[in-house]
């Protein structure tokens, strides 16, 4: 009998250890999704990027003032509005052990742009983010040259979106092998890929650019955001994205992990229904602006996580426009707009949002019930949500849209032209003025960085004065981070760049 | 039963596979939310790019073209590629099958484990403080909802305790090489304990978690078919010919007692698929039912189509288990 109590005594001690058998050089990211493929050019999402960023580099890339800078290219130059010119790094070496040459990185992004790139007929979907490519070719053995069929200055701000792949690795494996296999030239390399649950790698000690500290750095997929928060406060992991803002308090507290801040990339803003009354009246428009407190908002709601902004640009975009002033927080002057548009008994409208935004819409609904616009707040699935706004000139129905537009790409292209242009993809108010077209479509072509800017800064500054939409705040990404961690620091692109963290 | 039943039974599924393909077919196509507009995300694009894409996925078809397609290959057990993975979506549900059957298995033994010995002591003792209890306990267990749970227990055995992991199927420093895919058999099958304790602490509490509404259910359903039988005259019989009460509770009253428990055991198995997509997200569980819910928000029908087929089938056969199951444990039923 004594015996089988010290047996069962011996195992109760061995499920209680430590739940997970980490090694001290694990650094483990509870993620909000798995990766869709590891094939850098079969995808289009950013989860999936930010994964593959650990294991492939792309030509360049962005430092941590989110400048555009070199990665795999040593330099690059404009030799023309439509010729780049690429130097690229010598002695470089996949994860195979392979060296990187210039033929690599013109095979990576034929493999994009060509249609049919991927091999049986397979276009790459990312074949839209690099633009009117018309040819890469080999140059003196080390450059790159590539030529586009028309003038495209955001090609250097999507470069950092596409990661170099190895021709013979591919040539190889084959598309189908790339969803599964890597040889990147990344500072991790693939151990193993636990579909859905996590991406395990390990150090690429012949990492160009210097070894990573860490040995392994494990993607664990998290996707319910208080298990994520556990998963921090338990030690399972170190790092975690997505921290909700209520919960940044509770991991302050709990002596062992912190929150860290980043500004993000992503606007907020309503949409208006201006196809349709009251919202074709400007004056109407200019009340609901007005009966918005956005620093209340911001404050109680976002926990001060949050930048307001006065147009569609955050306030650190390439052409934002300074100047710009919005309308101040004002009901009483909401209610006397309302009533010279009239209606004197103020309005009653609908506003759609999607499931996570829901308590921030409520608080701004609520404040524009006290300037007159009685609000109801209607959730809806962000996919449907999307259809029944983003029409792109076809008919809408509906008041109003609580939603926002995220520019990774950091230029003014990638969230005003879809947003503002007529019948943008993203143009949701279904804003059109010929002016400011006229201003986006010559900005997407223009060389000159002086005279892109002023073209930008004008834009703003008409869409602003239409109200176009009502513009409202730039949101921080939020990391929760255990205090083991050293070297990390969240980046506004939502890139994690492990390569210098370290834990003790 | 006899073998042509049997066939017989097995040949009515193809109307009702048939039938729930297109009903899902429809309902994808008609729900709003746009797979090509998904994917390209916040992005400007030109039509050109966007028309390409819509190609690409064979989304500029038209419904009842992909609709004839859909059906002729899934006949084929070709079920496509999927617009998200980008690979066969027979494979990528391959993948993450064995981790959700062995989740429910788990599930469905903790729930029979616990639900008939409590259901059968609450009967036999009939409005005491523990026939109370389990019944207060068995009400919660049908309504608390399976995410809020959840995470009470995380907060719990993961937060608070220490003693059980956060998510997953198994820690990082053990590996295993899958033969069946169901890790609580291969780290045995593999002669490795430490990395079965490990696997099985993490299936802990998402089994429990999945498993508590059917503990519930199959506990009430235990305790008034057992009340039901010891009224019976033959109970009263055994008793008066002077038979132990152990005996008369196990050989006589049980095995009666269990035939309405194992039926709808079978049919709440179906449900512990619902209960799964929400499950699997609280504790990161890499199973189907996640990725059902991924694949919905990403409007990736092939998945989806596939996926929902899948779990009809199942839901099929389990009916069918059940009924067999009854005329096995009842011989004056016929099927």
């Amino acid at each position: 009998m004594r015996k089988l109590t010290s047996a069962g005594l011996a195992a109760l001690i061995a499920f209680g250890a430590t739940s997970q058998t980490v090694a001290a050089k694990d650094l483990v990211i509870g993620f909000s999704a798995d990766a869709a493929t590891l094939d850098p050019a079969n995808h289009r999402d950013t989860n999936t990027e930010t994964i593959i960023r650990e294991m492939y580099d792309g030509i360049l890339t962005r430092d941590p003032a989110m400048h555009v800078v070199p990665q795999l290219a040593e330099s690059y130059k404009q030799i023309s509005p439509t010729v780049y010119e690429f130097k690229i790094r010598k002695g470089v070496k996949f994860h195979d052990g392979s060296t990187m040459t210039a033929e690599d990185v013109k095979f990576t992004l034929d493999r994009i742009w060509e249609k049919g790139g991927l091999g049986d007929g397979q276009t790459s979907p990312r074949q839209s983010l690099l633009g009117p490519i018309k040819s890469v070719d080999v140059v003196n053995g080390d450059t790159l040259r590539v030529t586009l069929s028309a003038p495209w200055s955001l090609l250097p701000a999507m470069l950092p979106f596409q990661e170099v792949v190895s021709k013979a690795f591919v040539g190889k494996v084959g598309t189908a092998g790339m969803a599964t296999q890597e040889d990147g030239t990344g500072p991790f390399q693939l151990v193993q890929w636990n579909k859905g649950d996590s991406v395990v790698m390990k150090r690429f000690d012949d990492y160009w650019g210097g070894k990573a500290c860490v040995d392994r750095v494990i993607f664990k997929t998290i996707p319910e955001s208080s298990s994520r928060v556990a998963a921090l406060l338990a030690g399972d992991a170190q790092i975690i994205d997505h921290l909700p803002p209520y919960a940044v308090s509770q991991v302050n507290a709990s002596g062992n992990a912190k929150a860290v801040f980043v500004n993000g990339t992503r606007s907020y803003f309503i949409a208006m229904n201006l196809t349709e009354k009251p919202f074709t009246d400007i004056r109407v428009r200019e009340a609901i602006a007005h009966a918005i407190d956005k620093p209340l908002v911001i404050n109680k709601i976002l926990g001060g996580h949050a930048v307001a902004i006065n147009g569609i640009l955050s306030p650190d975009a390439f052409g934002k426009n300074k100047a710009l002033k919005g309308l101040a927080y004002d009901p009483a002057l909401s209610r006397k707009l309302l009533k010279e548009a009239g209606y004197p008994n103020g309005i009653k409208v609908t506003m759609d949002v999607t499931g996570p935004d829901k308590d921030t819409a409520e608080a701004v609904a609520s404040l524009m019930a006290k300037g007159g616009i009685t609000t109801k707040v209607q959730v809806g699935e962000s996919a449907m949500l999307g259809s029944k706004w983003r029409t792109m000139g076809k008919p809408k129905t509906g008041d109003m849209y609580f939603t926002s537009w995220g520019n990774g790409s950091l230029d003014p292209q990638g969230i005003f032209m879809p947003t503002h242009h007529t019948d943008g993809r993203g143009n949701s108010s279904g804003y059109s003025n010929p002016k400011v077209d006229k201003l986006l479509d010559g900005a997407a072509v223009e060389v000159d960085r002086a005279k892109r800017a002023a073209m930008y800064e004008q834009a703003e500054a008409i869409a602003a004065k239409d109200v176009a939409y009502i513009y409202l705040w730039v949101p921080q990404d939020i990391y929760g981070v255990s205090k083991r961690l050293s070297g990390w620091q969240p980046s506004p692109d939502g890139r994690l760049n492990l390569v210098k963290a370290c834990l003790k | 039963m006899s073998l042509t039943k049997l066939v017989e039974r097995l040949v009515q599924l193809v109307p009702v596979l048939l039938g729930v393909s297109v009903i899902v077919f429809l309902m994808m196509a008609m729900t709003p939310g746009d797979p090509v507009q998904i994917m390209i995300g916040d992005q400007n694009v030109s039509a050109a790019q966007e028309a390409q894409l819509r190609h690409d996925l064979g989304l500029d078809r038209p419904a009842y073209e992909r609709l004839a397609l859909f059906i002729g290959h899934a006949a084929t057990g070709n079920f496509g590629e999927s617009f998200y993975y980008k690979r066969p979506v027979a494979q990528v549900i391959a993948e993450r099958l064995p981790a959700t059957i062995e989740l429910s298995v788990v599930a469905l033994l903790i729930a029979l484990m616990t639900a008939i010995p409590l259901g059968v002591l609450a009967a036999v003792k009939k409005n005491s403080v523990l026939d109370k209890l389990a019944t207060v306990g068995s009400l919660l267990g049908v309504s608390l909802p399976g995410f809020w749970f959840g995470i009470l227990l995380l907060m719990l055995f993961a937060v608070q305790l220490h003693i059980l992991p956060v998510s997953g199927r198994m820690g990082f420093a053990t590996s295993i090489k899958p033969i069946t895919g169901f890790l609580l058999i291969d780290t045995l099958l593999r002669g490795d304990p430490a990395a079965f304790l490990d696997a099985l602490k993490h299936i802990l509490l998402p089994a429990i978690t999945l498993g508590l509404p059917m503990t519930a259910v199959l506990m009430r359903v235990t305790r008034t078919s057992m009340l039901e039988v010891l009224r019976q005259d033959y109970i009263t019989f055994a008793e008066a010919k002077g038979l132990s009460r152990t005996r008369i509770l196990i050989r006589h009253a049980l095995k009666n007692a269990l035939i309405p428990t194992v039926s709808v055991a079978a049919i709440e198995t179906g449900s512990l698929l619902g209960g799964n997509m929400i499950v699997e997200t609280v504790f990161g569980w890499p199973g189907l039912g996640r990725l059902v819910v991924d694949s919905i928000f990403v409007r990736d029908y092939p998945l989806v189509q596939a996926a929902v087929l899948l779990y009809a089938v199942t839901y099929v056969l389990l009916n069918f288990v059940a009924d067999i199951l009854y005329t096995f444990l009842n011989p004056r039923v016929k099927l």
